[in-house]
């Protein structure tokens, strides 16, 4: 079996493709549209950012301070309670995982999925997939810290933290897939699974399944005091709002990293201030949300790098209460589908940068992005279609509705209004807008018991294919907030997860977007790119699909170094 | 008068406990608990799960018997722990409030070095250019928003000093230059409304004292015209005065919040404010009494002052 | 007034009926500048306010994101926003928003709390007791917090705003009436007036009031202008006016800060609306007191 698992998601890029990606890195660049920033139709633009930055050809430079304005705080250091991207940005440091995606240095590209080890050295499955053997590095060792004092990592380690996440926290419904484990020897852990599972080392592979200190939990009754691990980096300040500190691990087990000496957040809730930080260097890397800002901190710092984000999924859509009338009728669904001006969106409000809007990340079913128009007729701009649906369904008057969201960032807000305007134009559905504070709308959301629509999003973090298929549309998953209950999903996603071969798993992931965007059970909405923006000394740090490097794809900064 | 001070110390509780009741009521009255900020972006959580965590963190039981808890953790002075990071509150308060009172005490004063002499210097050339001027410069400071000016700050000392507050917070005691650096900007924003309120405030109380009659009977006397101005004026013009600095004492200490999020410090307002929105009850409760304490003493303060400002008013 | 009160105190105050109000306040409004510029201002919000939908030459809320952040020019003088909207139409509605806002937060506020000012100051006692004590248990709650969490409780949107801010004047407004009062009962005409067998409410309405309404209007002046910002706070907190609502207060905490280099205009319009309207408000408030304190006045 080949070391890097049976399951090797590997973006196809043929040699012309990579030349030309690789060219795009450095001061030779393409095609450079000026006067971007108002709208723009049709064509998608070539933005004068590459989407890759491939990593550096000089040999890295140990040692250096890492510094980054933070707009997240964690809330808690625990990761069997929380998800959040404010404990993971730099629990991704300080721990490992059994399994890993690629790092920038060693991917090919953005859209690169290989499954590397972590903790683990290789991993094979039994045939029927149901009983997955992994084998452990050998000299791994945790901090040199008390209680764990740089002992070995054991089998046994990994097994007690699979137990205490499938008993309690948020990781319980993933892990409760185990049916049980086994440590023949120290560096082996053998996990029988409830039913077969041919994803289920991507599912080990997602950013917050960390391995953590047994001796912690047992000395501490809980994880929220001290966050140990095996990683690159140990924690050597948490200050609540003010700053965490990483230092680097001398007896890290790969050899030589990390390079760089310390890596400073600084927790900068305001976004003017994180960008006057990066403008006086006080900041290292920032990102950014439109292709205007990007204009406007280059004039300032004209050395900046700047690489252009591609989304390969939109994290969030028009969630609609659909187990109850009006929404449980697909006419209706399609109707407010085609009523929305998903390009307009796109051109406007993105700039033409962003995405129309899908849920599965398309890397999993094929190779190009998709455009509006494979999407399906119920995806296009057809307002006068829309209308004679909605009458057909019953409502050629309109109706009323509500909508509730939490302001992630500026442009949702527009994005809200403007789909707001649409239904009203063109269905004569008034939507009343409410804008919640975070707790509320996610208390709200999440319940699941809300009526009328919601701005509804689905996880930031996960990468792997059955989590964004199966977790999040199976009737059965507690993650299933868009409410979807299509026996022919669960029977895609359920199939999915049990076929080996990766052709057949395209074709499989197809036919689930396909049905999704027939019968709009899911209503995604366009999805900006963003921009990384790094300081002109920082190398390795391209961010990759899934994975931004400064958010849950932060254990690539291993694997950063600064030239200066 | 001691018979008044004892009278009203003990008053002092009953506002206390209404003021606890308030806050208490008006946080569990709000939709969303603690535990829904806590699952951040998960949703796998099981019933099972959820009440487990419930019954840990004490919110399954009946309100009254979480409200009396917490009053009685508060007065053995163990305030007890937050929900949302298991931190206890004490130390998490320790930490956030010399941050918000070298804040505020920095606004303060800046805003009163700045206010009442200009507000003296209106009042006593009143109706001519300079007091326009004053008065137009004072309204402007009352009319832009703190989150306003803040940003607007922080963007152009970044775009044209090419320098902005050093980010992360160090306490005065550990490194005095950088605090100091840190907390310049901040305050001097906060301060500039402040000085625009008692600006006029001062200006307008002065006018009308300085037409008092004692006033004029000392002038009559023939004291020197400063003196007069400066000694019987201000002393019964501060009566307001008073009241109102007393009052920006309590919008100060929680008002910091704009201030602290954008120039990064971690400070009461921040704290008590994220504690709000994420519905963590201890920490909100805890510190918004810890608050109402300071100010009802405050206010006693400002009472009293009354009395020794003004002799015509007396106290049984 | 009696002639005994004459003769007791000749220098004390005189307080005047109430028709020559009007006229005092025309006087002083012709004779001082910033009075008549400061009633020019109210005029003008006012009138805005009421005649909006005339004014405003576009929807404020129609959409139009091909022309978005657009600069000012003669289609559009003070451009467009991230979506489109012509700003000016956006502003001139927000003078409605405002005034709403305002009025009736510090309407209420100023009101009530002056109620309950005057009653505890004249009458002392028991009510006085109790009553200032709630006062003082609302008071002790800092103010933004308060109205954070009554907005939190109720539903975000403008009127809940308004109600918070409200209730975060009412103690405020009620300890300076009452101060206010406690000071000019001293006075030795009221005695007098009392010794006389003045009934209450004619004393408190000859005697009192009249020393009361400066320092009231004065607040009342200021916290029109707190009011406005406690909801561009509330905003910018995301806790206050809800979109597409175009208040001036959300103009200028959400797109006006995002896009405060890309298009400057989209916050310099609304937060020039929001000086000025609280510009004239507080040099109004000034301008009231002139015509109006019978100290004052007596000076001439």
């Amino acid at each position: 079996m080949p070391t890097d698992g049976p399951v090797a998601l590997r973006q196809r890029v043929n040699r012309r493709e990579f030349l030309r990606r690789a060219g795009w890195g450095g001061a030779g660049m393409g095609v450079l549209i000026v006067g971007a920033g108002r709208a723009r139709l049709s064509a998608q633009p070539v933005s004068p950012y590459p989407d890759w930055i491939p990593p550096s050809s000089k040999p890295p430079k140990p040692g250096g301070v890492l510094t980054r304005a933070s707009s997240w705080d964690p809330p808690v250091l625990d990761p069997r309670l929380t998800q959040s991207i404010g404990l993971f940005q730099f629990a991704a440091l300080t721990s490992n995982r059994l399994v890993r995606y690629a790092f920038a240095d060693e991917a090919s590209g953005t859209n690169d999925l290989t499954l590397k080890g972590d903790l683990a050295e290789s991993w094979q499955s039994s045939p029927d997939h149901r009983v997955w053997t992994f084998k452990l590095r050998q000299g791994v060792k945790w901090h040199n810290v008390p209680p764990l004092n740089g002992r070995e990592l054991v089998a046994a380690d990994v097994k007690h933290c699979f137990e205490a996440y499938a008993k309690e926290g948020v990781q319980s419904f993933t892990f409760r897939e185990i049916e049980g484990m086994e440590t023949p020897d120290e560096h082996t852990l053998r996990v029988h699974l409830q039913s077969p599972n041919v994803l289920f080392p991507q599912n080990l592979a997602e950013p917050i399944t960390v391995i953590f200190a047994r001796e912690v939990l047992e000395e501490d009754g809980d994880l929220k005091k001290r966050l140990i691990g095996t990683g690159p980096y140990l924690l050597k300040e948490h200050t609540r709002k003010v700053r965490v500190v990483l230092a680097r691990n001398p007896d890290y087990f790969d050899k030589g990293r990390p390079y760089v000496d310390e890596y400073t957040i600084l927790s900068t809730p305001d976004a003017a201030t994180r960008l006057a930080a990066f403008r006086t260097g006080q900041s290292d890397i920032l990102w950014l949300a439109s292709l205007g800002e990007v204009e406007t901190v280059r004039k300032t710092n004209p050395a900046a790098v700047v690489q252009e984000y591609k989304n390969v999924l939109a994290p969030f859509g028009l969630a609609l209460a659909q187990d109850k009338p009006p929404f449980n009728d697909v006419r209706v669904r399609r109707a407010i589908s085609m009523a929305v001006d998903r390009q307009k969106q796109v051109d406007t409000l993105f700039e033409g940068h962003g995405i129309p809007g899908w849920g599965v990340p398309y890397i999993y079913y094929q190779d190009k992005m998709p455009t509006l128009a494979q999407l399906g007729p119920w995806w296009r701009h057809r307002p006068s279609e829309a209308k004679k649906l909605l009458a057909e369904a019953g409502h050629a008057n309109g109706f009323e509705t509500t909508l509730f969201y939490y302001e992630y960032f500026p442009q949702m807000t527009s994005q809200v209004q403007l789909v707001q305007q649409d239904l009203k134009r063109n269905l004569n559905i008034n939507v009343k807008i409410t804008k919640l504070d975070y707790t509320t709308y996610y208390g709200r959301y999440v319940e699941s018991k809300w009526d009328g629509m919601a701005w509804g999003f689905q996880s930031g973090h996960a990468v792997g294919l059955d989590e964004r298929t199966y977790q999040y549309m199976h009737s059965k998953s507690t993650k299933n907030f868009f409410r979807v209950n299509d026996p022919l999903i669960d029977e895609l996603t359920t199939k999915l997860r049990q076929t080996p071969d990766r052709g057949e798993q395209r074709t499989i992931a197809r036919k689930i977007v396909d049905r999704e965007y027939d019968q709009v059970l899911r209503m995604w909405m366009p999805y900006d790119n963003g921009f990384l923006v790094f300081q002109p000394h920082v190398r390795n740090m391209a961010a990759l699909a899934l994975r931004r490097t400064d958010g849950y794809g932060a254990s690539a900064i291993a694997r950063l170094w600064l030239d200066k | 008068m001691h018979k008044y001070v004892i009278r009203r110390l003990l008053l002092a509780i009953p506002v206390l406990l209404l003021s606890s009741l308030i806050v208490f009521g008006l946080m569990r009255v709000m939709p969303g608990d603690a535990l829904t900020a806590l699952m951040a972006e998960s949703g796998n959580v099981g019933e099972r799960e959820l009440r487990k965590l419930r019954e840990d963190l004490g919110l399954d039981r009946p309100y009254h018997e979480q409200y009396l808890i917490w009053l009685w953790q508060l007065v053995s002075l163990n305030p007890g722990y937050s929900i949302f990071t298991n931190e206890p509150i004490a130390a998490a308060l320790g930490k956030s409030i010399p941050v918000t009172i070298e804040l505020a005490t920095l606004a303060m004063l800046l805003g009163l070095v700045i206010a009442i002499p200009v507000g003296v210097l209106s009042a006593t050339r009143a109706d001519r250019p300079a007091d326009y001027v004053g008065r137009v410069v004072a309204v402007s400071g009352l009319s832009l928003p703190d989150f306003w000016l803040g940003t607007l700050v922080i963007t152009f000392a970044a775009l044209w000093l090419h320098w902005i507050p050093p980010l992360g917070y160090v306490s005065l005691w550990e490194s005095p230059w950088r605090n100091l650096q840190q907390f310049l900007l901040p305050a001097a924003v906060l301060g500039f409304r402040l000085s625009a309120a008692t600006m006029r405030m001062t200006r307008s109380t002065v006018l009308e004292v300085l037409r008092e009659d004692y006033v004029r009977t000392a002038w009559a006397k023939g004291l020197e015209g400063r003196i007069v101005v400066y000694k019987h004026a201000l002393k019964n013009a501060l009566i307001p005065v008073v009241t109102i600095v007393g009052g920006q004492l309590g919008t100060l200490l929680a008002g910091t919040v704009v201030v602290e999020t954008i120039f990064a410090l971690p400070g009461m307002g921040r704290l008590t404010v994220e504690a709000i929105l994420f519905r963590d009850y201890p920490v909100v409760q805890t510190n918004v009494m810890l608050v109402a304490t300071t100010l009802v003493t405050l206010n006693l303060l400002v009472d009293l002052t009354y009395a020794w400002l003004d002799p015509r008013i007396h106290y049984q | 007034m009696s002639t005994v009160t004459a003769r007791v105190a000749p220098f004390e105050r005189q307080p005047t009926a109430t028709p020559r109000r009007g006229e005092a306040l025309w006087a002083v409004i012709k004779r001082k500048p910033l009075g008549l510029a400061s009633a020019a201002l109210l005029v003008l919000l006012v009138t805005t306010a009421i005649f909006a939908g005339v004014l405003a030459p576009y929807d404020p809320l129609a959409t139009q994101p091909e022309i978005r952040l657009a600069p000012p020019s003669r289609d559009h003088p003070f451009g467009t926003d991230d979506i489109g909207r012509d700003v000016l139409s956006r502003v001139v509605h927000g003078s409605r928003i405002s005034l709403w806002v305002g009025v009736l937060a510090v309407g209420i506020g100023t009101g009530v709390g002056m109620v309950i000012g005057l009653l505890c100051g004249y009458c002392e006692g028991r009510l006085d007791l109790l009553v200032q004590r709630l006062m003082d248990a609302i008071q002790a709650i800092p103010g933004l917090i308060l109205a954070l969490a009554i907005v939190s409780v109720l539903k975000p949107s403008t009127t809940n705003a308004m109600l918070a801010i409200a209730i975060v004047i009412i103690p405020g407004n009620s300890r300076i009436v009452r101060g206010a009062v406690l000071s000019a009962k001293q006075n030795r005409y009221v005695e007098a007036a009392q010794a006389i067998g003045c009934r209450h409410p004619r004393i408190i309405t000859t005697h009192i009031l009249p020393n009361v309404t400066a320092p009231i209007l004065i607040i009342a002046s200021i916290w029109f202008g707190n009011a406005i910002l406690i909801e561009a706070t509330l905003s910018f907190l995301g806790l206050g006016t809800q979109p597409p609502t175009p208040s001036w207060g959300l103009m200028l905490s959400s797109t006006g800060r995002a896009f405060m280099e890309q298009a400057p205009w989209l916050a310099i319009f609304p937060g020039l609306a929001i000086s000025l309207a609280v510009l004239g408000f507080n040099l109004f408030g000034d301008t009231l007191r002139d015509a109006w304190d019978p100290r004052l006045r007596r000076q001439g």
